[in-house]
């Protein structure tokens, strides 16, 4: 796991030495280092902690315009107001865990991406437009992150590069730790048997409430930071492609695969560019390829390069 | 501002009609996660399959009805929900975590299916002419035909769903493979026909509300993921499995729905129908009806 994780991070460090002078595949690392957050979070609350959340955008969505209120609202400087999002997005995150957790499966799924789907009026509707959200036109002038006098904006992109790779390591340092700690094997023995891990004294609930708001945080954070990038937001974000995409990257990287969700990230960011040009085809092929990977694919690439280690053991 | 009666029997009209459509639509909904546990989140572009079904075979111009409509379309949309099920869902019946696969399974098809129709038929909306033209006027209360129409037919639907459920031999086997999937396939139901079969009647129930309510509020590409939030909402509310508690669910959320937007306006029913998801969850999480927790 562990091996699987320097060497991705180790490659993409090295990448801007080769192509650090090509603006459009520097945006396409950021964001694959961005989304390799989100997508990573996903799993650990999905594969991992065996939650059906279906509110990983909503999330990211929720600390994007809270991070950007806050800069330009608040006048919070742009870097702090990330941490802040983190936070707002972990209370929300517990808010909806509260009652979802005492639910099973389809329940949960239904509750969460009901918040999703509730998010997008929301942000456009008066209450919304009264804490800054800008209505359905968004909000369009985010201040970049300033830190130790050096500007991360998009205007030169290698410093941004690596700070967004600091960032999506960190994301997935603290991902691979819990994963490895006794709040891993704690989930492990809940997906396995929740019945007989509750009888040995695993507190179901309390582990669960605890990976809804680390995975809330680290998502709103990094949803802010997404937000500080790109300068501007609107409920786009919310569509359901994006949300498609998202899950595509978990499919591809495998379910409960960790690493695998950050590679899941990187091939499905770089083929949604690819697939720019195809226009309102794009979506269409996106539904086609979960419908396919979902067949084929049932523990993602993780999966087909585990798979051989088994047999032999 | 002052409300007569005539306002609030325009509210009960709307409540009874679009609350008979989504009662049937929960139903299909509901049986589906019933019988199988498999939660179908392309069931609102199911809907607007049925809408554009009927939408491409009344624009033929060859004075079809809508009752030669329904005959088209109830065998094609019969045909397109088992398929569906045998080639995208029973696959991934087999493996352990096969629940959270056939959501993301469903949701591909639903982006896959949404963008089609705006791929096919354009991004504007289409309408379909009313079922039946004409209205009822008593005093100064107007009944529409149409809403009458649409309301005896969803509960035409329902009662003959419920009818086959109890009297035929499919229905009982329906009922078995709910109750107990593994003795249902000891006795010699064919387990996975009944799953594919309960998809492809929940694929009709939902095709049939779309072709209804199309006609009152027009058939556009993504317009399904709206019913599918009410579909779930009364799902919920009635109780996950439970025909008879989606039933009443139905029309508590269609009145509910009409109250909201027209005291507070449109856009708070989408908030109402959260708060009453979240409260239901909150007080009896396994719903009116509900049979677990």
């Amino acid at each position: 796991m562990s091996i699987i994780l320097a060497a991705v991070f180790g490659a993409v460090a090295i990448l801007p030495l080769f192509v650090g002078d090509i603006r459009y595949v520097m945006h396409i690392l950021i964001m694959c280092l961005i989304w390799s957050v989100v997508a990573s979070c996903w799993d650990l609350i999905m594969g991992f902690a065996g939650i059906f959340s279906f509110g990983q955008v909503a999330f990211f969505v929720i600390g994007a315009y809270s991070s950007a209120i806050f800069a330009l609202k608040l006048g919070i400087p742009p870097f702090f107001a990330m941490f802040l999002a983190g936070g707002v997005t972990a209370v929300i995150g517990v808010l909806v865990g509260l009652p979802c957790l005492r639910l099973k499966g389809a329940y949960i799924a239904l509750v969460t991406f009901a918040v999703h789907m509730i998010l997008e009026p929301f942000l456009k509707s008066n209450m919304g437009r009264a804490l800054g959200t800008g209505g359905s036109r968004g909000i369009l002038t985010i201040p970049p992150i300033k830190l130790f006098g050096v500007t991360f904006s998009s205007a030169d992109l290698t410093p941004f590069f690596y700070f967004s790779w600091i960032m999506a390591l960190a994301c997935a340092i603290i991902i691979f730790i819990v994963i490895k700690s006794y709040w891993g094997d704690a989930f492990l023995a809940l997906k396995d048997s929740e019945d007989f891990a509750v009888s040995l004294g695993v507190s179901a609930f309390k582990y669960k409430l605890m990976v809804f708001a680390l995975t809330s945080f680290l998502t709103g954070l990094i949803g802010g930071f997404y937000a500080h990038y790109v300068g501007m937001l609107s409920t786009r974000l919310l569509g359901l492609d994006l949300f498609v995409t998202l899950m595509i990257m978990l499919v591809v990287g495998g379910i409960g695969q960790f690493p695998g969700a950050v590679i899941g990230a990187f091939f499905t960011v770089s083929l949604n560019e690819m697939m720019g040009p195809l226009g309102p085809y794009r979506p269409v092929i996106m539904g086609a390829l979960v419908v396919i990977l979902v067949l084929t694919l049932p523990d993602g690439v993780i999966g087909l390069i585990r798979k051989p280690e088994q047999r032999r053991g | 501002m002052q409300f007569g009666m005539l306002e609030i029997i325009d509210v009960i009209i709307s409540g009874l009609t679009n609350g008979s459509v989504y009662a049937l639509m929960a139903l299909g909904l509901t049986l589906v996660y019933g019988v199988s546990k498999a939660f179908n989140f392309a069931y609102g572009s199911f809907y607007s399959l049925g809408g554009y079904v009927a939408w491409l075979l009344l624009g033929l111009h060859i004075g079809l009805g809508y009752g030669a409509v329904l005959l088209l379309a109830i065998p094609f949309l019969l045909v397109f929900g088992y398929a569906s099920e045998r080639l995208l869902v029973a696959p991934l019946r087999r493996r352990s975590d096969w629940e959270i696969k056939v959501m993301m399974i469903t949701l591909g098809l639903a982006l896959l299916l949404d963008n089609g129709y705006a791929v096919i038929f354009g991004p504007r909306v289409k309408s379909l002419p009313p079922i039946l033209e004409g209205s009822f006027v008593m005093g100064d209360v107007i009944l529409a035909y149409q809403d009458v129409g649409i309301f005896l037919l969803s509960i035409f639907g329902m009662i003959a769903f419920g009818w086959l459920l109890k009297n035929t031999r499919i229905g009982m086997a329906v009922q078995a493979v709910a109750q107990n999937p593994a003795g249902a396939q000891i006795v010699g139901i064919p387990r996975d026909v009944i799953f594919a079969a309960t998809f492809a009647i929940s694929t009709v129930m939902a095709g049939i509300g779309g072709i209804l309510l199309a006609q009152k509020y027009f058939i556009s590409p993504a317009g399904g993921w709206d019913v599918l939030v009410k579909a779930w909402v009364i799902t919920a509310f009635g109780g996950m499995g439970s025909i008879r508690g989606s039933l009443y669910a139905a029309f508590i959320v269609g009145m509910l729905e009409a109250v909201v937007a027209f005291f507070l306006g449109f856009s708070w029913v989408l908030f109402a129908l959260f708060g009453v998801l979240l409260l239901t969850l909150a007080v009896r999480p396994q719903g009116l009806m509900g049979k677990w927790g």
